[in-house]
């Protein structure tokens, strides 16, 4: 089998992974790094959000092996030396989750977001920037409100 | 999904290689059709040819009067560039719109029109600007690379590299989601070309097509009235658990008019 | 402002305590859980409807490398398994008794784990195959060669409830199960004799299902030693779900353990056992290796229990001034394959007039078996159906018969004075606000400054409609449910309870309940819900039963704790129990300034040799409560939305909501718990729905790419206020919270959407209101035919 090597989190790891291994697979099944969450099968409900390179993707629709030498962060990488990450922060401020499934995609999408479009979002961008997620439980509301208050927060951060 | 060897080639000429070499090898671009179906087990190949680490077919370049933009290029790219808003708004319109900002990093020109799904939006900016396909073997015009329902005129060892878009007087590309997959239940571009208006239509169909009456009705006025009266005709068109064939043509009415008026409001 | 710096006491939006592992990767949903040397299960399911079983064919998959086992129905009855504890009716004494009118028993039609000799819908199970890993096992299930015999299906509601229709069950004499009489026929009848206007209104309130975000997952070892099986899947109760598990494999209940951590969302998706729960299990006792599943999201569109499907015919009769004098009808039920559960029904029509003024009503109530996926109850079971019904029959009223709707609901909504009422259905609403509430929803919304936005709108070429809707909810489940308190030397305190979040963050607000009530700090409170070995009774989550009877339990262990503290607290302060006052979390002598905190209590407890025989010991209390009282509560939401009348897209541009819980423990769970439900409404209202082919059977709508869902920009922002009417049936005034945001949501969108259609002679538009139906809506209504008001 491929070798496979890349930067999670900051760390090097490397394993011998199948053509077919997903991203989200390798993550969550070698790694066991179990915050990154599947929630379907076509692409769309964003469970699985994690940085390659600096951008946000599904992993569940990424090959493990086509990321071999690049980096990875994930929910787990957001927080550092202890301290909540500024969106993670606000999420838990304006209780921007219920059941918690959804909400590691929603906060690295979010984070993405910040990146791509800046610090200060409307409520009508996030909404539209937020396409490629699914909550069952908030209604949205206060998700909208947490990434508004997080990518402030980011400022400068 | 089943398993398959991976080949991540550097150069062009080494995924002709391989293609040429495993007849029943896939080419993987962005991945976000294609892997979505291996997941499924809707498909099987015994090798995938990723063409991610071939640089050569990345980037938006202005050639002339025209807009070229590599196959392995991301809708996000595309959406932002400020090389495709000056040339064609309607096109970084058209990109911003696919599927979601997450797919948007992801998927790829050259992905799209060679998967040719009859939902997705770049075939209709494809046809409807008049685009050429450039490939590794030839050149092929936009009103000849769409054959079917997931059909395309590419060859099996045949490979995008990159589409070269005319620039177009004024355009504008007009959709409504289909509220699930959020792929177009129906899109309309429309350009007024060097060649004439043209006028493509994107999820109403079994592939994207051009709307022939709507174009000749532009061609003498190009504004929203002139398509008074114009319909196409509900017959073959794609009717499902999301629209009827009688509305799918109801939209492409409606979305041609407000793409002539996207197009008038924000010409090129 | 920190954490600690707030109160964590009762009414105070407290942030949640189990945020901080959701935030950062750290919850364990039932996919997060691997054992050593487990193997993989994957399911192998009926591609049809309806057909006979002639053979299923093992050998090529057994063959297949790395699969260890492949299991069918006939290995199923070797073993001895059981079919599944159905009980269509959870027994609540509030609720009424449906009876067949004729005297019949309600026919039952059993579910085992597999298909046995038919498959009844497109997802049964047919076989199971386990192996080494999960493409394994699925190259194993594609090898399953299964011989069927094709029958003709039924789908549809109203079809298979015809005399004539497919029968699904060979012993039943036909697929109506349960046909029941409901309500008062003479005095119905009287009233619509005196009737002045009578309003006719026929539905259909479509399928649809949970789609929680985690899909489900279980993974099961068994110890051959001790025989017991060890299950972790994530449900609304682990105690229920351990007795559904042992009946199924017909163990006794202390042969299994449940173990479930973080439950990604509900809506009572999960809130029964499912047959690869009971499969896993089987599984690994037969391969001798724990055996794990994870469903996928396809599997979970064919294979999550499904919810609403009611056919409705109702007619509401007024009098000249616009008083209601009766209602009367039909809902039929659609309960799938298998008799599974008829709550949604019973919940349904016991109340379908609402908070209204109803001297007289008479409803049949029937379901039926299909062709489909079972349906049992969903967020608010059986009452947004109805609810929209009524809210629908008011606006119907409103329009053809010439009353203003505010006016005809003013008019007939009950007034406090009138409270208690019996309803027609003998159902007693407790208490209420309910003009007050409405008021205040009408102001929220701004409806007085509606007539100006729809002047705006339409200057921009969109049609803006209006829709108000009130709604009561029974709030009933299972009624019985147990707390333990124990309060630990070290400074913490335990609640053992049967009642599990998928989402509700009862860590948080259990929490503050007993940070109320034993002044103790929030942060060393823990709730103690998903290990059956710690848990030994609950009823688990489900129809606004989880804080309405936590807080019963906890309050009442709470009391004993204090009760036994303060004698406790009198000996070692050598004093009188009398002279004892218990504030903020310490033990008071009256008047000396002497003290003594609860921990330490609660050390004496457990280290003094001397102590009587019941204050030595742990501190601790429990309480063991069957409630047998339904929770009321009620509201009223208006809502507006905009349409493009050329393409018949729909948009929400306002949603006000002012609803009564009695009394909000957390408000910013409340509000969250508001918006939520009002999501799965404008859901229904507008998007979702389980397509099955009405010629195959096949669910045509099967994943995220057909099954439509509100994302974040189908919303707005909603105006939501919480009214707090202490309720007389609940020791602490509380009524439910969790279900309210969905019930009246249905309502309200399609009576705005039909409101803003009024212009164009619009009557009616089903749901779900989707672009296409709007706009033939719009076409029919000016070239009228029988058909326009259903489409």
């Amino acid at each position: 089998m491929p070798v496979l090597s890349m930067t999670v989190n900051g760390k090097l790891v490397s394993a011998e992974v199948e053509g077919r291994t997903l991203l989200v697979q390798f993550l969550r099944e070698i790694l066991n790094l179990t915050g990154t969450h599947e929630g379907c099968d076509t692409s769309q409900c964003g469970c699985c959000t994690v940085q390659f390179n600096g951008k946000g993707v599904k992993s569940c629709t990424v090959l493990a092996l086509g990321c071999n030498g690049g980096t990875v962060t994930t929910i787990e990488g957001l927080a550092t030396d202890g301290k909540l990450h500024p969106m993670q922060a606000a999420f838990q401020e304006h209780h921007g989750l219920q059941c918690g499934f959804c909400t590691p995609g929603m906060i690295m999408s979010a984070v993405d977001m910040v990146n791509r479009m800046g610090n200060d979002l409307s409520d009508h961008t996030i909404r539209e920037q937020l396409e490629g997620n699914i909550c069952r439980c908030t209604g949205y509301h206060n998700i909208v409100k947490a990434i508004q208050a997080g990518a402030a927060a980011m400022k400068g951060s | 999904m089943y398993d398959f060897d991976y080949h991540r080639p550097a150069s062009l000429d080494d995924v002709a290689a391989i293609i040429s070499a495993h007849g029943d090898f896939k080419v993987l671009a962005g991945g976000m059709s294609l892997i979505p179906t291996l997941k499924l087990r809707l498909a099987r190949y015994s090798g995938l040819v990723d063409l991610g680490g071939v640089e050569s077919l990345k980037g938006i370049t202005r050639d002339g009067n025209a807009l070229v933009i590599g196959a392995m290029t991301p809708h996000a790219t595309v959406a932002t560039s400020p090389e495709v808003e000056r040339a064609i708004p309607a096109l970084a319109d058209l990109a911003r719109g696919i599927g979601d900002p997450l797919v948007r990093n992801r998927g790829t020109i050259g992905g799209s029109i060679a998967n040719a799904d009859p939902a997705a939006d770049y075939p209709a900016g494809v046809l409807g600007l008049g685009a050429t396909v450039w490939t590794n073997k030839r050149k092929i015009a936009a009103d000849d690379f769409f054959v079917g329902l997931f059909e395309t005129a590419l060859r099996p060892d045949e490979i995008i590299t990159a589409v070269s878009f005319p620039l177009a007087k004024a355009a504008g590309y007009a959709k409504l989601r289909q509220s699930a997959s959020r792929f177009a239940l129906v899109g309309v571009f429309v350009a007024k070309t060097a060649r004439g208006v043209r006028v493509a239509v994107t999820g109403a169909g079994p592939s994207v097509f051009r709307f022939r009456d709507a174009e000749a009705a532009l061609e003498k006025r190009f504004e929203t009235s002139a398509l008074d009266g114009i319909r196409v005709e509900a017959d073959g068109l794609n009717s499902d658990i999301h629209a009827s064939a009688e509305y799918r043509a109801h939209c492409v009415g409606v979305l041609t008019k407000r793409a002539v008026w996207a197009a008038r409001s924000n010409p090129a | 402002m920190s954490q600690t710096a707030r109160s964590s006491r009762i009414g105070e939006p407290v942030r949640r305590k189990e945020d901080l592992r959701l935030v950062t990767g750290k919850g364990c949903f039932s996919d997060d859980v691997s054992l050593p040397r487990q193997v993989f299960a994957v399911m192998v399911r009926s591609t049809h409807a309806h057909a006979r079983i002639l053979d299923v064919d093992t050998r090529k998959a057994l063959a297949s490398p790395g699969v260890l086992a492949v299991l069918t129905g006939r290995d199923l009855l070797a073993d001895g398994l059981k079919p599944f504890p159905h009980k269509p009716f959870t027994s609540h004494p509030a609720d009424i008794a449906m009876v067949n009118s004729d005297g019949t028993p309600l026919f039952s039609a059993p579910q085992y784990p597999l298909a046995l000799g038919k498959v009844r819908y497109v997802g049964e199970i047919v076989a199971m195959v386990v192996a080494t890993t999960v493409a394994a096992a699925k190259d194993g299930a594609e090898l399953v060669d299964i011989g069927y015999a094709e029958l003709p299906a039924v789908t549809n509601t109203v079809a298979a409830a015809r005399p004539d229709a497919t029968r699904l069950w060979d012993e039943a004499r036909s697929n109506v199960c349960l046909d029941a009489d409901t309500g008062d026929r003479k005095g119905t009848e009287a009233g619509f004799a005196r009737a002045a206007h009578v309003v006719r209104f026929e539905t259909w309130v479509q399928r649809v299902t949970g789609v929680p975000m985690e899909p489900r997952a279980a993974v099961c070892e068994y110890d051959a030693v001790t025989q017991r099986y060890t299950l972790h899947a994530g449900s609304g109760g682990a105690v229920r779900l351990k007795q559904e598990l042992a009946a199924i494999l017909d163990v006794p209940a202390e042969n299994v353990r449940v173990l479930m951590q973080d439950v990604g969302g509900n809506f009572g998706t999960r809130g029964f056992i499912y047959p690869e729960f009971a499969l896993v299990a089987w599984a690994a006792r037969r391969v001798g290796r724990p055996v794990k599943w994870t469903c996928t999201r396809q599997e979970s569109f064919l294979s999550d229990y499904q919810g609403r499907d009611l056919a409705v015919e109702a007619e509401l009769a007024l009098d000249a001034d616009g008083n209601f004098l009766a209602m009367r009808g039909s809902n039929i039920g659609n309960a799938g394959a298998h008799t599974a559960n008829f709550s949604p029904l019973r919940k349904g029509v016991e109340i379908m007039s609402s908070i209204y003024r109803m001297p007289a009503a008479n409803f049949r109530a029937r379901t039926v078996l299909s062709n489909t996926m079972m349906t049992r109850p969903y967020r608010s079971a059986g009452r947004p159906e109805v609810m929209y019904v009524m809210e629908r029959l008011i606006d119907l009223a409103a329009r053809e018969c010439g009353f203003d709707r505010i006016e005809l609901r003013r008019r007939n909504l009950l007034s406090q004075a009138e409270l208690p009422y019996t309803n027609p259905w003998g159902m007693i609403y407790d208490s209420g606000a309910y003009h007050e509430v409405m008021e205040k929803a009408l102001k929220l919304g701004d409806w007085a400054g509606f007539a100006e936005r729809r002047a705006e709108a339409r200057s921009r070429g969109k049609c803006r409609g209006i829709g108000v809707a009130n709604y009561v909810d029974t709030a009933t489940g299972v009624p019985r449910e147990r707390g333990e308190v124990t309060v630990h030397p070290d400074g913490r305190v335990d609640v053992v309870i049967g009642i599990v979040s998928n989402g509700q963050g009862h860590e948080t607000s259990f929490a503050q309940l007993v940070t109320e009530w034993l002044g103790v700090p929030f942060e060393n409170v823990r709730i103690i819900a998903g290990d059956t070995d710690i848990v030994k009774v609950g009823g688990g989550t489900h129809g606004g039963r989880g804080m309405r009877l936590a807080s019963i339990v906890i309050w009442n262990s709470s009391r004993q704790i204090i009760e036994k503290g303060t004698r406790l607290a009198a000996l070692l302060l050598n004093s009188e129990p009398s002279e004892i006052e218990f504030k903020d979390g310490r033990f008071l002598l009256n008047g000396t300034g002497r003290s003594i905190g609860l921990f330490e209590v609660a050390a004496a407890g457990t280290q003094l040799k001397d102590l009587p025989d019941d204050l030595r010991g742990p501190l601790a209390a429990f309480s063991d409560e069957t409630v047998n009282v339904a929770g009321f509560p009620y509201g009223c939401h208006v809502c507006e939305v905009e349409i493009d009348p050329e393409l018949g897209t729909v948009e929400i541009v306002r949603y006000s909501a002012v609803d009564d819980v009695g009394r909000a423990v957390n408000p910013m769970i409340v509000h969250g718990q508001i918006h939520g439900g009002i999501a799965q409404g404008v859901g229904q209202a507008l998007l979702e729905q389980c397509f099955y082919d009405a010629a195959t059977g096949q669910l045509l709508s099967g994943s995220f790419m057909d099954y439509a869902m509100p994302r974040a920009d189908s919303l707005p922002f909603f105006k939501t206020e919480i009214s707090e009417v202490p309720s007389p049936t609940h020791p602490l005034g509380m009524r439910p919270a969790g279900e309210g945001g969905t019930t009246p949501a249905l309502g309200v969108v399609i009576n705005a959407v039909v409101d803003a259609l009024a212009g164009y002679g619009v009557k009616h538009v089903e749901m779900p209101a989707t672009p296409e139906r709007i706009w033939r809506a719009i076409r029919e209504a000016q070239t009228p035919s029988p058909a326009a008001a259903n489409r």
